[in-house]
């Protein structure tokens, strides 16, 4: 669309953060956290619960004033102009916020035309919407009698009906089968090649792999941030590589071990620091020291022990 | 030229909330039920209860002085005409004459003393009826509707008896002028205008607060004002339509004299309209959901109606309820369409009421907006 064009003129950055902080009273439930996420790059925000995703993202998208601090969507403070703001975002709430007596396609019909579209445009729009997320034989439909899956899937629809460049969506794959969500991260793919800027909230770790960058966000706070491979690497603060080998090995005589963390005679787990380096350092010391050695290889470590870790770090 | 543009566009906006609001509005059968169906109810019902009185169907008495089968024959004619109701058969004038002048029946038929005699003989005779003159349009048919029974009751008797007249006489009685059927009017329409429309928006928006639609409603270009104007023009012509369909009913079903106009009395009803719509926004500022809205809603309606003078003139309350009075539109409003409507007075002169009703208005819109979130909370 035109105004996703104009914006290409715009700052690098999607959303920044500065400082944004929100208190309930005398509770502090996002405290001043930064984020930079950079356009069309598909940005996850991780947390337990009530770790202030929700709140954070109602602030960037102006449902809700910051305590303090600041965000700019696309370079324009949301605080203070946010009319201007809104034409390029689109957002799902994570509690299903569409009209449960209003069918699946009124209630994309509605939004259409409260974001101003009228006419063949609208028409067109609410079709290719239906269509595209496989809603249009249940166009009929109240939205409140439709399945979770379904539910959320209208729901992304209606974000996306005045075509915006920055999706926000809070949680989008809360209560959806393994292979709907499968298809939603494709639909996230797609969005991002079209050139999108994604910020997703999630509690399913297996997701968040698929994230370009990821922020941990904990009490208030982020914990952690970067890309999944990082995040993981600054967990364990290093790579994760196993040997196994005959003979005898003394492990912090290896090149560039950092610590051990499993050692069952002739196997050891071993925190590197770059596992593409360090490995072929290792096996070639190891035959110096006269061990034979059998395997060495890097391990996957899953964002959920990276996560868990960050997580007991920041207790 | 941008400013002109934008506006129209902001104009537009409110067609799609106003869309959206009708729609659920049908949807919702607790809400039809309430809207459409209990004030037809209690139209129906007040409208039996007060002595309102059929169409088709006319209530009179029959004073029955003969007591032979030619008068039984007659009644028995007057009953298969179809056109009458009749509610009572006395042996005594005084009570047909009382019957009328009370207001209760419209018109009550005289058989006289020798009624079967004159017809057995074959001599001219008669039939007297008291009608109600000060509802003349409703006479004409009854008087016509006897002329009619009293015809062919002449041919049959012609053919048994032999040749010979009935003479119909017809004397006016005059009956209370406003009857309380008529009188019931301006209460009936002061509950439809106060009660519907005020339960309607504060519950509809504590509806959205509760269910979060808001969230997503205020990521669309749309203001408090457009959702709050959308809403109370979605719910002005849903409480007008009611209002004329319950008015239409009480015409149509129990024959209501009206002698106001119809544009003034919707200028009144207008002015009214639009304050309890006020009052149910201010209710929706500070009810937390949408029970405590609804019994907000019936709460103030019914302090209302007690005080509106539509049970007890408000003239004969204590000083202090009559103060409370003064703080009540209904009061008001209830004041200024009875003069309208029975009366017949023009809009004009009422402007007192109408003026003190906006007042109030005003009042209720400027603290709602004053404190009317839609943030989420
Ligand atoms: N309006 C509010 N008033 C008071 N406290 C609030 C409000 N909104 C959120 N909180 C509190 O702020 C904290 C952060 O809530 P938030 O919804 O942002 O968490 P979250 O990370 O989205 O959690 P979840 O994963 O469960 O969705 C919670 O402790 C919550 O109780
Ligand atoms: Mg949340």
């Amino acid at each position: 669309m035109l105004e996703a064009r104009r914006l290409e003129e715009q700052p690098e950055l999607a959303v920044e953060a500065k400082d944004l902080t929100k208190r309930f009273g005398k509770f502090v439930a996002v405290d001043h956290i930064n984020l930079e996420i950079r356009r069309g790059e598909n940005f996850g925000l991780l947390g337990p619960n009530g770790a202030g995703k929700t709140t954070t993202i109602r602030m960037i998208t102006g449902v809700i004033k910051p305590s303090e601090g600041y965000v700019k969507v696309f370079g324009i403070d949301v605080a203070k102009e946010r009319k201007k703001v809104l034409k390029y975002i689109g957002y799902m709430p994570q509690k299903f916020s569409l009209y449960e007596d209003l069918t699946v396609e009124e209630n994309i019909r509605l939004y259409g035309r409260l974001q101003g579209l009228t006419g063949s445009l609208l028409r067109e729009r609410v079709r290719e919407l239906l269509e595209r997320f496989y809603l249009w034989e249940f166009r009929r439909r109240l939205a409140g009698k439709l399945s979770g899956g379904m539910k959320q899937r209208l729901a992304l629809a209606t974000a996306l009906v005045h075509d915006p460049a920055l999706l926000i969506l809070d949680e989008p794959t809360a209560g959806v089968d393994p292979p709907l969500r499968r298809k939603f991260w494709e639909h996230f793919r797609e969005l991002n090649k079209e050139g999108k800027t994604i910020l997703v909230t999630t509690h399913y770790m297996d997701e968040a792999e698929n994230c370009d960058r990821l922020a941990l966000m904990n009490r208030g706070r982020i914990i952690a941030e970067g890309t999944p491979r990082e995040i993981k690497r600054r967990a364990l603060g290093g790579d994760l590589v196993e040997i196994v080998f005959e003979g005898h090995l003394d492990p912090t005589a290896l090149p560039g071990v950092k610590s051990v963390l499993e050692d069952s005679r002739e196997r050891y787990l071993l925190i590197v620091e770059d596992a593409g380096k360090d490995l072929p350092r290792i096996v070639k010391k190891a035959e110096e020291l006269g061990a034979k050695i059998l395997v060495a290889s890097p391990v996957h470590v899953s964002l959920e022990e990276a996560f868990i870790r960050f997580m007991g770090e920041s207790e | 030229m941008i400013e002109l543009e934008e506006g129209i566009r902001k104009g537009l906006r409110i067609i799609p909330i106003v869309d959206k609001e009708i729609r659920q509005l049908v949807r919702d059968p607790k809400t039809i039920l309430m809207v459409l169906l209990m004030p037809i109810t209690v139209t129906i019902l007040f409208g039996y209860g007060y002595g309102g009185k059929g169409v088709g169907k006319y209530p009179i008495t029959v004073v029955d002085l003969d007591g032979g089968d030619g008068a039984f024959k007659f009644i028995q004619e007057l009953r298969n005409s179809k056109m009458f109701q009749i509610k009572a058969i006395y042996k005594s004038k005084g009570q047909g004459f009382s019957s009328v002048y009370s207001g209760k029946v419209y018109a009550s038929l005289v058989i006289p003393e020798t009624f079967t005699e004159d017809l057995m003989e074959g001599r001219p005779t008669r039939v007297e009826l008291y009608y109600d003159a000060s509802n003349p349009s409703v006479a004409q048919m009854i008087m016509q509707a006897v002329g009619v029974v009293t015809q062919q009751f002449q041919e049959w008797a012609a053919s048994r008896f032999g040749t010979f007249a009935i003479t119909p006489m017809f004397y006016t009685v005059y009956g209370p002028k406003i009857k309380k059927i008529e009188s019931f009017i301006p209460t009936l329409m002061a509950m439809i205008l106060q009660m519907v429309p005020t339960s309607l928006i504060s519950v509809s928006i504590c509806r959205e607060r509760e269910k979060g639609t808001f969230e997503q409603f205020i990521m669309t270009p749309v203001s408090v004002f457009d959702i709050i104007f959308g809403k109370l023009t979605a719910y002005f012509f849903a409480t007008i339509s009611d209002a004329t369909l319950s008015l239409f009913t009480a015409v149509l079903l129990f024959d209501v004299k009206l002698k106001g106009t119809f544009l003034d009395m919707t200028i009144v009803s207008t002015v009214f309209l639009l304050n309890s719509l006020s009052l149910g926004l201010l209710i929706s500022v500070f009810s937390k959901n949408q029970l405590q809205a609804y019994q907000a809603s019936i709460f103030s309606f019914i302090i209302f109606m007690l005080f509106s003078g539509v049970f007890i003139p408000v003239d004969v309350l204590s000083t202090e309820a009559k103060m409370i009075a003064s703080f009540v539109p209904m009061y008001y409003f209830v004041t200024a369409f009875r003069n309208v409507s029975l009366k017949g007075w023009s809009y004009l002169m009422v402007l007192d009421q109408l003026a003190v009703i906006s007042m109030f208005t005003f009042a209720f819109l400027a603290l709602s907006l004053r404190f009317l979130r839609m943030e989420v909370t």
